[in-house]
């Protein structure tokens, strides 16, 4: 089941953020979120929530650090060692 | 240098670096600086900025996300004797248009982030993107020199809002108006050389003046909370945890995302002696939950239009009941307030009215505003020839049978979000200028996380994130709408104006959706 949903995460994150956060701007797994303020606090709060509801997982906020959520690859990297 | 007792905010960080030059002055994500380091760092930029012209009284903008540097520009600006404008790093093109007509800048300091962004290609910037008059690596080379003399009455610093008809508001502090502020909130908080504040507002927020200024004037150092971090809470708390940080001064949204996500129970903040918050209301219950968390801390309320930095204070006894209004408090040290009501006369007890302040931490009024500062002042006339000069609020306040104020509202649609202050006129204008919108009402609702709602009246437009992404070009970030909602049609009142106030209870209904 994780394998599965995993498969595809990194696009279907970025059409999210791009549709719903950046209102547009596109977003490649590498593009920094944070730096070039694309992505405000409340988008943070969004993108945890849509991993939560997507992944049927729970983020600990311990978890939600910009080390795992500085770009889009980095969230991927973060579901998947969990 | 020996000028005795300070006068200047230049003599700030001179005399922090006199007393003990090894203590830590400033520590950011890219480096950490004592006294002396600093000092020399200001001195040398100081006349770096002299060499690309600057004079005394010339404008120096700071545009760039907080950092070391960005503190060092701060200081080094008025240490050039000139005015410091520091300017947000996200503000869209148009209000940099504007800041540049209105102040006509002579250098500004920028950022890799930023260093494109300015509308003036003229102006000589100073960073580190090969587009730059001047590196850091050139200003390390300029040769450290005393302070530009100026007086302490001479202007010092410019903060900006956005006003409602778009124009900014360009709020001017002096030398003594800010030190004075800096003094009474080092006796108030009662500041030391070994505490270590946490900054967490940006330099254009005049919060930041706290570790700025107050910071140097006792010696203590200034953690820097990089404005990125703040999206995560749990970044934020390790910091503090691994700082030792002593003092917190921030709004209230910041603090209750601290407590909701910030994994405050697997840090241990037990230095953090402080909990200041300002700028908007505190919802008790939020407040509560935070003080049983941090059971260490004092809590104090702040409360002051940056036209006045500070005025009143009032440091909680105990976590307060859910029904309880939190008070601003009362006056502190070489300030005085009024509460008076709407037909012009000054309540002698119990009541309700604006108040108005008169200190010596008081702006000398807006930049290039002549009609602004005759509403913002009421010049009262005394005995002989003398006036005392009250500064208008537009808060109305509450005040108590044991004399604490209460904040209850406005006397006009300015609000406040996220400690930001918003003209609500002002949305609506950047609302009503979008194609195809043919009215608006900009609202504030009871939701933490999308309290700015914006209603819009259109019959071509079925996508909210159309007019979302127009405003976005020309409001500043922090008075974008949260939220979109579009109508048919929107009630008027019997003058033929929008009715914001049905439209936000028709909002709150859920009939308009």
């Amino acid at each position: 089941m994780r394998t599965e949903r995993l498969n595809g995460l990194a696009d279907e994150l970025s059409d999210m953020i791009c549709n719903e956060i950046t209102f547009g701007e596109p977003v490649e797994p590498e593009t920094d979120l944070l730096l070039t303020g694309l992505v405000d606090s409340i988008g943070v709060v969004r993108i945890v929530t849509w991993l939560e509801d997507h992944l049927e997982i729970e983020i600990d906020p311990v978890d939600v650090v910009l080390e795992n959520f500085q770009t889009v690859a980095l969230m991927v990297d973060y579901v998947q060692r969990r | 240098m020996s000028q005795g007792r300070p006068y200047l905010l230049s003599h700030l960080v001179i005399g922090a670096a006199e007393r003990d030059p090894q203590g830590l002055a400033v520590a950011g994500p890219d480096e950490r600086l004592d006294h002396a380091t600093l000092a020399v760092r200001i001195s040398k930029l100081a006349a770096a900025l002299r060499t690309t012209g600057v004079s005394p009284g010339d404008r120096v903008v700071v545009f760039a996300p907080k950092s070391v540097d960005t503190f060092t520009a701060m200081h080094g600006a008025l240490h050039a004797g000139a005015i410091a404008v520091p300017v947000d790093p996200r503000a869209p093109i148009p209000v940099l248009e504007a800041l540049q007509r209105e102040l006509a800048p002579r250098a500004i300091v920028v950022a890799s982030t930023t260093a494109d962004r300015w509308p003036d290609r003229s102006v000589p910037t100073i960073g580190d993107t090969p587009s730059c008059t001047l590196s850091w690596e050139d200003v390390a080379e300029h040769d450290a020199t005393g302070p530009v003399d100026r007086l302490g009455s001479d202007p010092a610093y410019v903060i900006s809002t956005s006003g409602s008809t778009g124009r900014p508001k360009s709020i001017v502090h002096t030398h003594t108006s800010a030190l004075r502020y800096a003094q009474l909130a080092a006796d108030c908080y009662e500041l030391r050389d070994d505490d270590r504040l946490g900054n967490v507002a940006p330099f254009h927020f005049d919060q930041s003046t706290f570790e700025l200024y107050a910071g140097p004037l006792v010696g203590a150092a200034t953690i820097l909370v990089p404005d990125v971090l703040l999206r995560f809470p749990a970044n934020v708390s390790e910091l503090l945890e691994r700082e030792r940080v002593t003092t917190w001064y921030s709004v209230p949204t910041i603090l209750r995302q601290l407590r909701l996500r910030g994994a405050l129970d697997q840090r241990d903040l037990s230095a953090l002696r402080w909990v200041l918050f300002g700028g908007e209301v505190f919802p008790p219950a939020a407040l509560r939950a935070l003080m049983a968390e941090l059971p260490h801390a004092r809590f104090s309320n702040v409360y002051g239009p940056a036209e006045v930095n500070q005025c009143t204070y009032h440091h909680l006894d105990g976590p307060p009941s859910d029904d309880e209004s939190i008070p601003i408090g009362r006056a502190w040290h070489d300030t005085e307030l009024r509460v008076v009501t709407p037909d012009g006369a000054v309540l002698g007890g119990v009541g309700r009215g604006e108040l108005q302040i008169r200190t010596s931490t008081a702006m000398v009024g807006y930049w290039g505003r002549p009609d602004l500062n005759e509403k913002a002042f009421v010049d009262e006339a005394v005995d002989g020839a003398l006036t005392r000069r009250w500064y208008r609020s537009g808060d109305v306040v509450e005040r108590a049978a044991d004399g604490l104020l209460t904040f209850v509202g406005r006397v006009d649609r300015q609000v406040k979000i996220r400690g930001t202050r918003v003209e609500l006129e002002g949305v609506e204008a950047a609302l009503n200028a979008v194609d195809g919108v043919t009215a608006s009402a900009a609202v504030c609702v009871d939701d933490p996380d999308a309290p700015l709602v914006a209603i819009v009246q259109t019959s071509t437009i079925t996508d909210p994130d159309v007019v979302q992404r127009a405003i976005r070009a020309t409001l500043p970030p922090g008075a974008v709408p949260d939220r979109i909602v579009i109508v048919e049609s929107l009630p008027i009142t019997t003058s033929g104006k929008v009715d914001t106030v049905r439209a936000a209870q028709l909002l709150e209904m859920g009939t308009s959706t």
